[in-house]
């Protein structure tokens, strides 16, 4: 009998669990406009947005899509105030971001930090090419890029 | 004489069944003016199709209440839906003259990007624009 639970529960994590975890979204906890002149969704208040490669939170975000094969897509999207950008094991945090889908590249400006399970630096402007792996943290002066080395349990 | 006398009660007759008819066809048209003519008109599960600036709207209700020449009121589960989007709500208001649309009531919206579920909704029409009031979930499809 547990035998059968645990072949119908691996069938239900099957099904879904992929669904659940790849899901897009917006959530916005005041309002969402869908200006369909501008072809735009502006969200206010506790702003969640999804997509198959971060999840953000933001107070407010400004999304811009365009229409391909009767589908909106999103091409641009901007964050601002209080940006937190969670992709894999780093946490992005600034002022302001932006993320353009053609070149998977988010920029962050305005008190960023990045945050890694081993390292926090701070500094003015952050670029992060996802599809390479790359990122340029940029800052005013020298003297204001800071790199702070995090031990593994450092958090905990 | 017999002959002529058949004659005429069956022309009396044919007369007679005539005026009914007309009298029958008056009647049945009166009521339809009337309801025109009446400021309040209330229709139940009603559907029908409205030309707007931004195309051709469907809009349907359990009941439809006209308010007066430029307001209605969806009661009830009702519809709108375009060639860009499908709105299922309750108890929507509708300016016509101004072509806006809203509700208090919980919303769904289905278009081409996916599924958003509100608390209520402004629609402004003319402007193209969508509000979508408190707590937003819309779901993007893959």
């Amino acid at each position: 009998m547990s035998s059968i639970n645990k072949y119908l529960f691996f069938f239900i994590y099957l099904i879904f669990f992929p669904n659940a975890y790849s899901e897009s979204f917006v959530k916005a906890g005041d309002s969402l406009i869908w200006d369909s002149e501008n072809k735009s969704y502006t969200a206010l208040g506790d702003v969640e947005f999804k997509n198959d490669k971060f999840i953000a939170f933001s107070d407010k975000m400004l999304a811009y899509y365009k229409e391909e094969k009767n589908e909106e897509i999103f091409t641009k999207i901007e964050l601002f105030d209080n940006v937190i950008i969670k992709f894999n094991d780093e946490i992005f945090k600034g002022d302001y971001a932006i993320y353009t889908r053609k070149d998977n590249i988010i920029k962050l400006t305005g008190n960023v930090s990045i945050e890694s399970p081993s390292r926090l630096l701070t500094g003015n402007e952050l670029i992060a090419d996802i599809d390479n792996n790359k990122r340029i943290l940029n800052s005013g002066n020298k003297d204001s890029l800071v790199e702070v080395l995090l031990e593994n349990n450092a958090k905990d | 004489m017999t002959l002529n006398l058949n004659k005429k009660i069956i022309n009396i007759l044919i007369i007679f069944f005539l005026g009914i008819q007309l009298t029958i066809y008056i009647y049945n048209q009166k009521p339809l003016t009337e309801n025109f003519s009446q400021k309040k008109i209330t229709v139940e599960n009603f559907s029908s199709i409205v030309l707007s600036k931004s195309g051709i709207n469907k809009i349907g209700s359990e009941k439809l209440n006209k308010i007066d020449e430029d307001n209605i009121f969806l009661e009830g589960n009702s519809y709108l839906e375009n060639k860009d989007y499908k709105i299922y709500g309750k108890n929507i208001s509708i300016n016509l003259s101004k072509e806006i649309s809203n509700s208090d009531d919980p919303v769904e919206v289905i278009n081409s990007m996916g599924t958003l579920k509100g608390k209520g909704f402004k629609n402004l029409d003319y402007d193209g624009k969508i509000i979508f009031k408190g707590e937003v979930n819309f779901v993007i499809n893959k």
